[in-house]
């Protein structure tokens, strides 16, 4: 069967210590910096430009006192 | 010779199979319901009325995310605990029983919702997967769903007794991988379904037999998620437990870290019930604070997550490299890509990379004003259950098969075709399922084009996504069929005497490195139980004060008359369905009645 | 427990980010002021809201200079009132409660969006700038008809909102020979005064009548009908009420003396 012929394609034996998952690290940090920027566009332009948003009517309504 | 999981356990073996068999016959009939509501919701072709659209969507998501779900995963967990502890079970009558218990829960649970589709029995259950109060549906289904969760709660039971019993003549020895990760999800299980025991337990089985007059729809909606949250990880942390012990193998390589695996688990133990509060954000009559506390616990629930995206990524590239792999990047191109077992799974976690940035939008507090019960939504599930969870599920298969029948796969290149359809498919069907929630199109309806409401779309249009979503949903179905014609054809094969070991991959630090703490699993479950006090107590106090224990006087809504009938009598009802004289006539003196009821509610 | 270095740093990172995210929502809740539904209303009988102060008659109401209140009722399927009338430059707080199953209020293409739970009232406070008529959709499903549940806020000019309400007591029947008498009730339910005019039209002609309201006052203007305006080849007489853009319409039946048939007579040979 072809996991036999998988594992047979194995070339080396890497352990424990002497392994650094460098390529992972690369992998993961690009998935970092795609999630940094979905989020502030999701965040800042789709949400926070999707007006009208629901607000503290207290709050606006002390504004409005605080004008006249 | 080979040394499978049926030549080594073929007693057992048998009821991973019956396990997978009825799992595979959910997503059947869940997948034909799929591609019908999604040529219906698009308009591309409708061929029923669109009330029964919402009968579809209940047996869509009820028999995909809880029947298929589930009933595969009581099997993957059967073959981790007897595999890992190299006992079987304890009890084989046992384990049948609790089998056969998930089946006739399921059987129960199914009647009056595809009694929906037909007036000739007057029962249904067309309240979809979350049954809402107080919209109330037959009270066999939520007998049936109680059946369900007692069925796996004696599973659960099965595999607890095999861990004692192991443990007995290994005193000194740490709980193998596998079996901590049963058991650690069993837990969260347990403590998970009571919200929905409670749920339906003390109000709507009660209220739909007609024993009590009304519930609170806060209350019940709150110990609903209390169990719905939590119930995705407990189709997630099977297909995690996967990716840890299986994928590695797939790969070439050695799982990175056991320890940090355990460690993985025992977060979702303690953090995945006190977040459910996440899916009502939007909900009048809960405060500001709870939801604010409960968007803390959902964020830190990430890091489990985050952590296992690198352990097992690091793991691939620990099979990559060990094939010759080289360079930043250049380790991806030395995987086995030919391999469907492997293909499927990481595609699949590729697609859960993508669903973890959704799931993040979802639990920000004051996002959801975006994005709550849109079509989003939608998206992110299918990303996570629909594919994450799915496609492992079924790419594993691809390796289980052989192992629980003794049998070869039927076609492997097949196979890769498949997994490729799906991840293709779903990368149409989730991706503009994303975008028409950002305009405001709502999940959950049969036609989502309004007379006086318009969705804006600044690039493209809502024509454009609904062909992408209805080619989307036609890939996954030609996958889908795919996948069955694996499956049968496995089944004719002959035995083969050349078939892989049975077993799971080994890890590059292994548990004798994990604290002893880590296996101290009275410990995490005290403070799982504490930490859902301490999310769960205020809100619920506070709604039952607010609004009953038994709510405001409601009207209650049945979707069908029926319910208010005992359960003998509802039976009854279901063996008369063959009956059609008897039963039309009832019917057509009910039909005007249902009308009214709409009209006095009015 | 030797944790790699490399992962090390990525569950720095991925703290960086938790934080990051809960800091976002943080700095919307509190700098920017978007409040969550909550549970600053009292609950509601969902089977007595025809008696109900808040919902017995679903309106909008004003409370201020540009501050309105608007009270809303989803039911199976349907949402009350329908349009919802609002000015321009306005901060209005919806009150949302349901009469019967869960619902959902949604202001398609905004962040408007609120569960609607039968004895719970959501209450969402929106400022709306400029002109505009917003979908509304029920986004939980609610039953057969679900997806015919919907609504419109309209968002109108300020030139062009009133919180007027013109009620008329016109007679059904009226001798041959005899005058009529309308009566119209003007209401002002804004804060401001009002004045306009209040006109009748019958038998092709006008008759037109001053009106002057202080903010929340009624008013009665009765308007005499004499007896030869009446008389038409038709024995049934159309009338007209407007005020503003308010229109109330009826018809007066003339009825011959000594033939009690004369009305349905003068219909037939209409035709």
């Amino acid at each position: 069967m072809s996991q036999s012929i998988d594992e047979s394609t194995q070339t080396t034996e890497i352990g424990h210590d002497e392994y650094d998952p460098v390529g992972t690290l690369a992998l993961i940090g690009l998935y970092f910096l795609i999630l940094v920027a979905l989020w502030i566009f999701v965040y800042f332009v789709e949400f926070l430009g999707n007006d009208p948003t629901v607000v503290t009517g207290s709050a606006l309504l002390l504004a409005g006192v605080g004008h006249r | 010779m080979s040394n499978t999981y049926l030549d080594q356990f073929p007693a057992e073996a048998k009821v991973v199979r019956a396990a997978f068999y009825s799992s595979f016959f959910a997503l059947a009939i869940g997948g034909l319901f799929g591609i019908v509501q999604t040529l219906h919701r698009t308009d591309v072709y409708r061929f029923m009325d669109s009330a029964d659209y919402y009968t579809v969507l209940t047996a869509h998501g009820v028999l995909l995310a809880i029947t298929f779900t589930i009933f595969f995963l009581v099997g993957v967990f059967t073959w981790a605990v007897t595999t890992s502890l190299d006992r079987g079970v304890e009890n084989l009558r046992f384990t049948w029983a609790w089998y056969g218990l998930m089946v006739i829960g399921t059987a129960m649970a199914a009647i009056p919702i595809f009694a929906g589709f037909t007036d000739s029995i007057d029962m249904s259950a067309s309240v979809l997967f979350t049954f809402y109060a107080p919209l109330q549906g037959h009270p066999l289904f939520y007998l049936g769903l109680v059946l369900f969760v007692v069925g796996t709660w004696l599973a659960g039971v099965d595999w607890f007794r095999s861990w004692r019993a192991w443990k007995a003549e290994h005193p000194d020895e740490r709980i193998p991988l596998p079996t901590f990760m049963v058991l650690t999800t069993t837990i969260m299980w347990y403590i998970a379904t009571l919200g929905v025991a409670a749920a339906i337990l003390l109000f709507l089985l009660p209220w739909s037999l007609g024993l009590i007059e009304s519930v609170n729809p806060l209350l019940t909606r709150t110990l609903f998620w209390f169990f719905g949250h939590p119930v995705v990880y407990f189709w997630l942390m099977p297909t995690y437990m996967m990716w840890y012990v299986m994928l590695p193998k797939f790969s070439g390589g050695k799982l990175f870290s056991d320890p940090l695996a355990r460690v993985v688990f025992v977060l979702f133990l303690i953090l995945s019930v006190p977040t459910g509060i996440h899916h009502q954000y939007l909900d009048p009559g809960i405060a500001e604070g709870f939801k604010f506390i409960a968007m803390t616990n959902t964020m830190f629930l990430l890091l489990p997550s985050l952590l296992t995206a690198f352990t097992v990524v690091a793991s691939m590239e620990h099979g990559a490299r060990q094939r010759g792999g080289t360079g930043y990047f250049g380790w991806l191109k030395a995987l086995p890509w030919r391999d469907p077992v492997f293909t499927g799974m990481a595609l699949a976690g590729l697609m859960f990379a993508a669903a973890g940035f959704s799931g993040m939008v979802n639990a920000g507090m004051n996002i959801n004003y975006l994005v709550h019960n849109t079509f989003w939504v939608v998206g992110h599930f299918h990303l996570t259950v629909g594919t994450a969870v799915a496609l492992t599920f079924m790419a594993v298969t691809y390796w289980f098969l052989p192992q629980i029948t003794g049998k070869a796969l039927w076609s492997r290149p097949v196979a890769l075709v498949q997994v490729v359809l799906w991840f293709v498919g779903m990368t149409f069907m989730s991706n503009a399922m994303h975008r028409a929630g950002l305009l405001g199109v709502p999940r959950r309806t049969a036609e989502p084009q309004y007379e006086g409401v318009t969705f804006e779309a600044a690039v493209g249009s809502v024509g454009e996504l609904n062909a992408q979503i209805a080619l989307g949903g036609v890939i996954l179905t030609i996958s889908l069929v795919l996948f069955f014609a694996n499956v049968i054809a496995t089944g004719f094969n002959g035995r083969s005497d050349e078939l892989p070991s049975n077993g799971y991959a080994d890890a590059l630090s292994g548990p004798e490195d994990a604290p002893l703490v880590l296996d101290n699993l009275k410990l995490w479950t005290a403070i799982a139980i504490v930490l859902v006090i301490f999310a769960y107590t205020f809100p619920l106090l506070s709604i039952v004060q607010r609004g009953g224990l038994f709510g405001p006087e409601v009207i209650t809504f049945p979707v069908s008359l029926e319910s208010l009938a005992p359960i003998a009598a509802a039976l009854e009802y279901g063996g008369l369905a063959t009956v059609d004289g008897v039963a039309s006539a009832v019917t057509g003196a009910l039909e005007p009645g249902r009308i009214a009821i709409a009209e006095v509610v009015r | 427990m030797n944790v790699h270095t490399y992962e090390k740093l990525w569950l720095i990172a991925a703290m960086v980010l938790i934080v990051g995210f809960i800091a976002t929502i943080t700095y919307g809740s509190v700098g920017l002021g978007i409040a969550m539904v909550g549970d600053q209303q009292e609950t509601v009988e969902p089977t007595e809201l025809a008696d109900d102060e808040r919902f017995g008659e679903p309106r909008v109401e004003q409370i201020g200079d540009d501050e309105y209140e608007v009270y809303v009722v989803a039911q199976t399927f349907s949402f009350q009132p329908d349009p919802i009338e609002v000015p321009e430059n306005s901060q209005v707080t919806f009150h949302v409660t349901a009469r019967d199953v869960i619902h959902s209020f949604s202001l398609a293409g905004t962040n408007v969006n609120t569960m609607v739970i039968p004895g719970e009232v959501a209450e969402m406070t929106v400022e709306f700038d400029d002109p505009e008529v917003y979908g509304v959709v029920c986004n939980e499903y609610c039953g057969p008809d679900h997806h015919n549940m919907e609504g419109q806020v309209h968002v109108v000019p300020e030139d062009e909102f009133d919180l007027t309400e013109v009620s008329v007591d016109a007679p059904d029947e009226v001798d041959a020979g005899e005058s009529a008498t309308v009566d119209v009730t003007v209401e002002n339910r804004m804060l401001d005064g009002l004045e306009t005019t209040a006109e009748l039209e019958i038998g092709g002609e006008t008759s037109v009548e001053e009106v002057a309201l202080e903010g929340g006052e009624a008013t009665e203007v009765t308007f005499t009908v004499d007896p030869e305006t009446l008389e038409a080849d038709d024995s049934d007489v159309e009338w007209a009420v407007t005020v503003d853009d308010h229109e109330e319409r009826g018809t007066v039946t003339v009825i011959d003396a000594g033939d009690e048939d004369g009305g349905d007579d003068g219909g037939e040979t209409d035709e």
